[in-house]
């Protein structure tokens, strides 16, 4: 049963067998959210396997952006903001009370929705991070900003210009340059919230192209709304509504055979 | 459609209108003569005592020549040092308010009563210091006179510095989190630095506050006739000499009173118009 | 392909990445907790601040109310001499200046902040809006010479004898405006402390203005209101407790001034049905007699001065500040 979707969906390399193999780098068990009293996410289970891309999908207000925050544990900012359950990355339970945030947050690296340059130079940009974890000498750090601007698929637009600060470059730019910022530390897992919601489509492909690139050495999340996002970028796609996981499964079942009546309906645009 | 101008509740409406219209231009035009006026009188009758033996000679005695050197010199040490203690306290204060403290009871509190303590009375602020520093030590000192300023900085230093930390958008801080940046060097290198302009800012406005604080020196630092290095003992300023020269029956002195009011509100103006041009050209986030 | 395939193949070390990756975290912590000490420990001192003020000023003015309790409060007779001593004149000084300036400060304040929100053109709205800024910032005793020496004679030689004529026949008022014509006195400094007062309310009246969202203006302009009736009916409804607010500031701010007032109150320390007589404030008394006051019980007595200052202000400004907080609220910040 062929649903009517516009859009190119992956093909599905993995045989069953195949994908019972995968490691999971990251497993959501049971996982509970509360801002103050109210409850923003229910029992959600779901893994992130390594070296895949996982979407994040569901309409507005369905608790994909809480999730992925969950798993760098940057709701820690803010009061009133508490989860239970357990987050496992590498089989540790990261909302231990005795887990080193600073140290979950440099395996874990985040891209926000909106490009956040810091306000330096490009490559002070990029050494920032790294500068505060190792000290290396000018050499390596001088190598180690172009490898994250190459992987950040950035460095042929900026290498005459490092020492430009951070705001002059274009939207589509500055989301690279955080995605740059981001693997300069060398995290294991890249969590991306809504990275192309802010960019024009071209910049849009190009970030899509660099994801599909990224999972080869990283193990990706990524929340969208745009349904053909997902279906382009993504192996394996979780769907959410009102706070619960509803499904989660290959991006290629889940867009052409769902399980779950609601899955359907979301795919098929019968509610936004 | 009736025709709205003809009755007579539109005229008295149109004509209570224009009376309210007249009244607050007549305000303005009031208030603000008095407040040019003031000026006016300040600048003509501060001229004519302005020359450069007021800034080389010191303060005479009654009948002699001279200037204002000694409480020229001792403002400026007495503002220096009030500015060296108060704002580091002052900025550690804010930055407590504005990043780890934000949602605590503390910060509600201490909001609260700081903007009390800035509106507070200075004279009192004399009193506090005369108590626990001058009565304790037994003599007047420039250190008193320095730390009852550096009271009437803090305040203004707290205050700017939650304001403008707090205009820091909080997607830089979460950006820098999510990188593993520990807190206190997310302020460090990027909430301190985006404020910078703005605590600079907040910096000058609070010495333009003291420049012209006379009360509180009146019982800390005291006055000197001489010119005096000796931060132990008491300092000209020349708020203080103004208030001491102006109540006098000499006019020679008299004079050297406005042409030192002169010197204070150039000064207070020129930091103020210093301030507005700095946090115009504010730090692009 | 977007990556380069020529940087394939650099390795990093990790355990070396790992070993000072540890070392680093504790770095983090250690910082962290320290920076956060030390900035919760400057909050505190703020309160610790207001704490010391007024442990210090109940300490300096406890043998003025050991020898005299609460009666100092309403006692007039104030002499050095046989160490008798009442606030009552300095304070009756302090709360009728102040209510001299909030009389005539308030509605011009008010005037002009209407005038720089809705009728000044656009180009002098900056130019003036600016000016009144920095005037509000020149030092008080600048108000305070120019108030003996220029306003107290001209006002000593032409409005003063005009009021005490006019009302020389009126009941009630001739007492009021009773001569001699001395230049200096409460109505005098009352006035220096409206000029005092004027920029400093205005900028805050003005910005309490600015807080009326446009919308709600132009819905009133769009049925036909007048620039009055719009002013009336929803610009100061709207910020009615700003502007009490802001009003009080104001007070709290008239109320403790000490510069402006000192140089024409004329300091006696006695009460005067004229208010063109001399008087005293309470920050006059102190910033005239402080230093020269002989004897613990006349430092006390005027320490006690001080924190009956303290307390009235305190008091206002609290009130202020609560009023605007409520306005702050409304306004959704």
């Amino acid at each position: 049963m062929s649903l009517a979707i516009q859009t190119e969906v992956k093909e599905a390399p993995e045989t069953p067998a195949e994908i019972a193999a995968l490691e999971p780098k990251v497993s959501v068990r049971r996982l509970n959210f509360y801002y103050g009293a109210y409850r923003a996410l229910a029992d959600n289970n779901v893994e992130l396997y390594k070296n895949k891309v996982t979407a994040f999908i569901g309409p507005s207000g369905c608790g994909k952006s809480t999730l992925l925050r969950i798993l760098n544990r940057i709701y820690d900012l803010y009061p009133n903001q508490r989860a239970e359950g357990e987050v496992l990355l590498d089989g540790e339970n990261i909302l231990n009370p005795k887990q080193d945030v600073n140290l979950l947050r440099a395996k874990v690296g985040m891209v926000f929705q909106k490009p956040t340059p810091f306000p330096m130079t490009i490559y002070d940009n990029i050494a920032f991070g790294v500068r505060l974890y190792e000290q290396l000498p000018k050499s390596e750090l001088d190598a180690r900003v172009e490898d994250s601007l190459r992987r950040g698929a950035l460095w042929d637009e900026v290498k005459d210009k490092l020492d430009a600060s951070g705001l002059s470059l274009s939207g589509g730019q500055q989301q690279r340059l955080c995605i740059a910022r981001t693997v300069a530390i060398r995290p294991e897992v890249i969590l991306l919230d809504e990275p192309c919601s802010a960019l024009d489509p071209i910049s849009t492909a190009k970030i899509e192209e660099l994801i599909d690139v990224l999972k080869q050495d990283y193990t990706i999340a990524i929340v969208t709304h745009n349904m053909q996002q997902a279906a382009r970028t993504s192996d394996f796609t979780a769907f959410m509504y009102l706070g619960e996981l509803v499904e989660f499964d290959e991006t290629t079942k889940i867009f052409t055979n769902p399980r779950q009546q609601r899955t359907q309906d979301y795919i098929t645009g019968r509610f936004g | 459609m009736a025709d709205v101008a003809a009755t007579p509740r539109y005229h008295r409406r149109r004509w209570r209108n224009r009376l309210a219209t007249a009244l607050s231009i007549g305000a303005a035009a009031f208030g603000l003569t008095w407040l040019v006026l003031i000026l006016l009188v300040l600048v003509v009758k501060g001229m004519g005592g302005l020359s450069l033996a007021v800034f080389t000679e010191m303060t005479p005695p009654p009948g002699g020549t001279g200037g204002l050197l000694n409480p020229i010199i001792g403002s400026l040490i007495l503002t220096m040092l009030a500015v060296l203690f108060g704002t580091p306290l002052g900025m550690l204060a804010g930055t407590y308010m504005a990043e780890y403290g934000r949602y605590s009871k503390l910060t509600m509190v201490v909001r609260f009563i700081n903007d009390i303590l800035l509106s507070a009375p200075s004279i009192v602020v004399g009193l506090f210091v005369y108590e626990i520093m001058v009565a304790q030590m037994g003599h007047f000192s420039a250190w008193a006179g320095a730390v009852a300023l550096a009271i009437i900085v803090i305040p203004v230093v707290v205050r700017t510095t939650e304001d403008m930390l707090l205009l820091v958008p909080n997607t830089q801080r979460e950006a820098s989190a999510a990188l593993g940046v520990p807190q206190w060097l997310v302020i460090r290198h990027i909430a301190y630095r985006a404020a910078r302009a703005g605590i600079i800012t907040g910096v000058l406005l609070a010495v333009a506050r003291i420049t012209g604080e006379t009360a509180p020196l009146l019982f800390t630092a005291l006055n000197n006739q001489f010119f005096s290095w000796n931060l132990n003992a008491p300092m000209a300023s020349l708020p203080v000499i103004i208030f001491q020269f102006a109540l006098s029956p000499y006019a020679d002195w008299q004079q050297l009173a406005w042409t030192g009011a002169l010197l204070i509100t150039a000064a207070v103006l020129g930091l103020s118009i210093l301030a507005r041009a700095l946090s115009a050209k504010k730090v692009q986030l | 392909m977007i990556m380069d395939a020529a940087i394939a193949g650099k390795e990093f070390s990790l355990v070396r990445a790992d070993a000072q990756r540890a070392k680093t975290l504790r770095r983090f912590r250690i910082g962290d907790t320290t920076f956060k000490t030390i900035t919760q420990i400057s909050a505190i001192t703020v309160l610790a601040l207001l704490a010391g003020v007024i442990a210090a000023l109940v300490h300096g003015s406890l043998p003025a109310w050991r020898a005299f309790g609460l009666d100092f409060l309403i006692t007039e007779k104030w002499n050095p001499v046989t160490e008798k001593f009442g606030a009552l004149a300095p304070i009756y000084g302090t709360i009728v200046t102040s209510t001299i300036a909030m009389i005539i400060g308030v509605p011009i304040s008010l005037g002009i902040a209407i005038f720089l929100t809705e009728i000044c053109p656009e180009r002098l709205k900056r130019t003036i809006g600016t000016a009144i800024e920095l005037l509000a910032g020149i030092p008080s005793i600048i108000y305070g010479i120019w108030g003996l020496f220029v306003f107290a004679p001209w006002f000593q030689a032409h409005v003063q004898p005009f009021l005490i004529d006019t009302f020389a026949d009126v009941p009630v008022l001739n007492q009021l405006f009773a001569g001699p014509p001395y230049g200096i006195g409460m109505l005098t400094a009352g006035l220096i402390l409206a000029v005092m007062v004027l920029p400093f309310i205005t900028s805050i009246t003005r910005e309490v203005f600015d807080t009326v969202p446009p919308v709600l203006k132009e819905a009133a302009y769009g049925i036909g209101c007048t620039r009055w009736e719009v002013l009336r009916r929803v610009v100061i409804p709207f910020t009615r407790v700003g502007i009490i607010g802001g009003v009080m500031l104001g007070l709290g701010r008239a109320l403790g001034e000490t510069m402006a007032v000192t140089f024409v109150i004329g300091n006696a320390h006695k009460i005067f049905p004229s208010i063109l007589a001399p008087g005293t404030t309470i920050s006059a008394a102190i910033a005239n007699e402080f230093t020269e006051a002989t004897g613990d019980l006349y430092t006390a007595s005027l320490i006690a001065l001080g924190l009956i200052l303290f307390f009235i202000t305190f008091v206002v400004l609290a009130a202020a500040r609560l009023m605007l907080m409520r306005m702050t609220l409304k306004e959704g910040k």
